[in-house]
């Protein structure tokens, strides 16, 4: 593991009855990068995010979170090392306040010290202005900033993003840019989970490229976009 | 000086008013209707936080009440007082609690209310056929009087029940506005977001479960002192289930003042339909649908909706100001 790498993933395997989810990964995090996942539908990107984020254990192999080996740790724990996540469909407590959902996670989930001006978490996401709405009435694309706004709450070094710009209109895409942007300048590195290819090529530093369980290719996004194996898994 | 809010203080007036009747010379027959109230009051209140605050369906209230009842009987037979035996009682319902705990909690949601169910019943076998004193018992029914309460008068175990009442909404009211609280409608609302976020769902769940296991296991004790002879038919009765969990639905789950209103409505009818027999319970179960259908947030929902809170907050707002001006 080299010194800057904050998440490595070391050869992990999950399988679901017998179909290989996640075939012998591995690959680094370095320390403030943005880290796009990419791949076709069933490439196993979110059950990778799940086997980082706790909710499934890995049948074999390591994750290190900054030296630390958090392969078989609890979601909750996982959370308080400082490792936040979004959801694809977003999940949020839907009967709570949006600034209540933030609480929880600023309450329950920052153990590193350094309280956060939820305010300023609300401003960035473009949800001050519903922080007294109850969660379970904004809309679809408020719901989808929520979560981001809920991972920052927690205080986290890494986060993890699932698809954040899913069901967004091509107009609302650099504003999605520009906050990915201002949340790496906050000092977070980021994994994201990605369809939306625009978004995949100007946010990303460097990519891996994931298919039917396994990884393809890693690289620049320049890089990564000739490759011959990426191009067939996309293009056929 | 600093002026107490004027909620708290009616709160205190009312708390007052309730302690005085007993010594006020109130009939003993309103004492009875009460005393029962507020067993259902604090059985209701912790059903619904554990029902409508942390989304956990409970079914097994039956089993802390029965638990804390034969422990109070059984230890008045070994010479326990039975003011400790109230104590014992809710701490042997909060141990059981404790050791279904791990097993219990690794259901979620409907197979969680399912494993509950079973537990009241499997303790109903046993103490069916366990004796630990006392002579052996011909054929079924290992039932025990609880000795040495003839001495307790109706206007003590009227104090008693209203304390356990009061301290349940009062613990439920603290929770609310506490950490706990905010965590515990997080597990309710998503568990696996919850989790994500930090809250260690388990440890929520176990302190929740155990606070609740042990009011019920007072408020149910409390109700053998009032009605001093145990069964298990009568001490694992599912009507110790149903009532709390009607209270609370017709009242309005997740709502603080639900479960008072509930309580109130269910005690009444259990008291107007007595006469009825198991028409009573055909009749309750009819409300209880009509409810369900028309008013799905109960009546402390319905309430809410047509803004019948909104005149008394004004009111009391207005002579807050009032007070503090002066």
């Amino acid at each position: 593991m080299s010194e800057t790498a904050v998440l490595s993933i070391d050869r992990v395997n999950k399988s679901f009855g017998g179909i290989d989810a996640v075939k012998d990964i591995t690959f680094e995090v370095r320390a403030g990068e943005v880290l796009g996942l990419m791949g076709p539908n069933g490439a196993g990107k979110t059950t990778l995010l799940n086997l980082i984020a706790g909710v499934y254990r890995p049948d074999s192999g390591r994750i290190l979170f900054q030296g630390r080996d958090i392969t078989r740790y609890a979601p909750h724990k996982i959370c308080h090392l400082g490792i936040a996540r979004t959801f694809q469909i977003p999940q949020p407590f839907t009967s709570l306040l949006v600034r209540d959902n933030l609480m929880v996670a600023a309450k329950y989930g920052n153990k590193r010290g350094d309280t956060l001006e939820l305010d300023e978490i609300l401003d960035l996401v473009d949800l001050l202005k519903q922080k007294d709405t109850i969660a379970g009435d904004l809309a679809t694309v408020s719901l989808k900033k929520l979560e981001l706004a809920r991972a920052l709450a927690s205080n986290p070094t890494l986060i993890l993003l699932d698809e954040v710009a899913a069901g967004s209109t091509e107009a609302e895409i650099p504003r999605i840019l520009d906050r990915t942007e201002q949340v790496r300048k906050m000092g977070k590195t980021i994994i994201l989970v990605e369809h939306v290819m625009k978004v995949m090529v100007e946010a990303v530093d460097r990519i891996v490229v994931m298919d039917k369980g396994e990884k393809i290719a890693e690289g620049t996004p320049g890089e990564v976009m000739k490759d011959e194996k990426v191009l067939a898994a996309y293009f056929g | 000086m600093k002026i107490p809010r004027l909620t708290t203080l009616a709160s205190i007036a009312v708390l007052v008013v309730l302690a005085l009747f007993p010594v006020i010379g109130v009939p003993l027959n309103w004492l009875n209707y009460l005393f029962i109230f507020f067993i259902y009051l604090a059985l209701a209140n912790m059903w619904n936080l554990l029902a409508g605050y942390t989304g956990l369906i409970c079914l097994c209230p039956h089993a802390f009440v029965g638990l804390a009842g034969y422990t109070l009987a059984i230890g008045t037979w070994v010479g326990v007082p039975f003011q400790v035996g109230l104590i014992a009682g809710a701490a042997v319902a909060a141990l059981f609690a404790l050791m279904i705990s791990y097993p219990a909690f690794r259901m979620k949601g409907i197979y969680f209310a399912i494993g509950t169910l079973i537990l009241p019943e499997a303790l109903k076998a046993w103490f069916n056929f366990w004796r630990p004193v006392g002579n052996a018992y011909q054929g079924m029914g290992a039932g025990y009087s609880v000795k040495g309460v003839a001495g307790v008068t109706l206007g003590d175990q009227y104090w008693l029940a209203l304390a356990i009442a009061a301290a349940s909404i009062f613990l439920v009211y603290i929770i609310l506005r506490a950490r706990l609280g905010l965590g515990l409608k997080a597990i309710r609302d998503n568990e696996n977001t919850a989790a994500s976020s930090g809250v260690n769902i388990f440890r929520l769940k176990l302190i929740s479960f155990l606070i609740a296991a042990f009011i019920m296991g007072l408020a149910g004790a409390a109700y053998f002192i009032f009605s001093p002879r145990i069964q298990p038919t009568g001490g694992f009765t599912i009507s110790w289930l149903l009532l709390p969990m009607m209270a609370t639905v017709i009242g309005g789950e997740g709502s603080e003042e639900g479960p008072i209103i509930g309580a109130a409505i269910v005690t009444f009818l259990r008291f107007l339909l007595a006469d009825y027999g198991a028409w009573s319970l055909f009749i309750q179960g009819i409300i209880l649908v009509i409810v369900v259908v028309v008013l799905p947030r109960g009546i402390a929902g319905l309430l809410r909706q047509v803004g019948a809170y909104r005149f008394p907050q004004k009111l009391f707002q207005a002579a807050e100001g009032k007070i503090h001006k002066t």
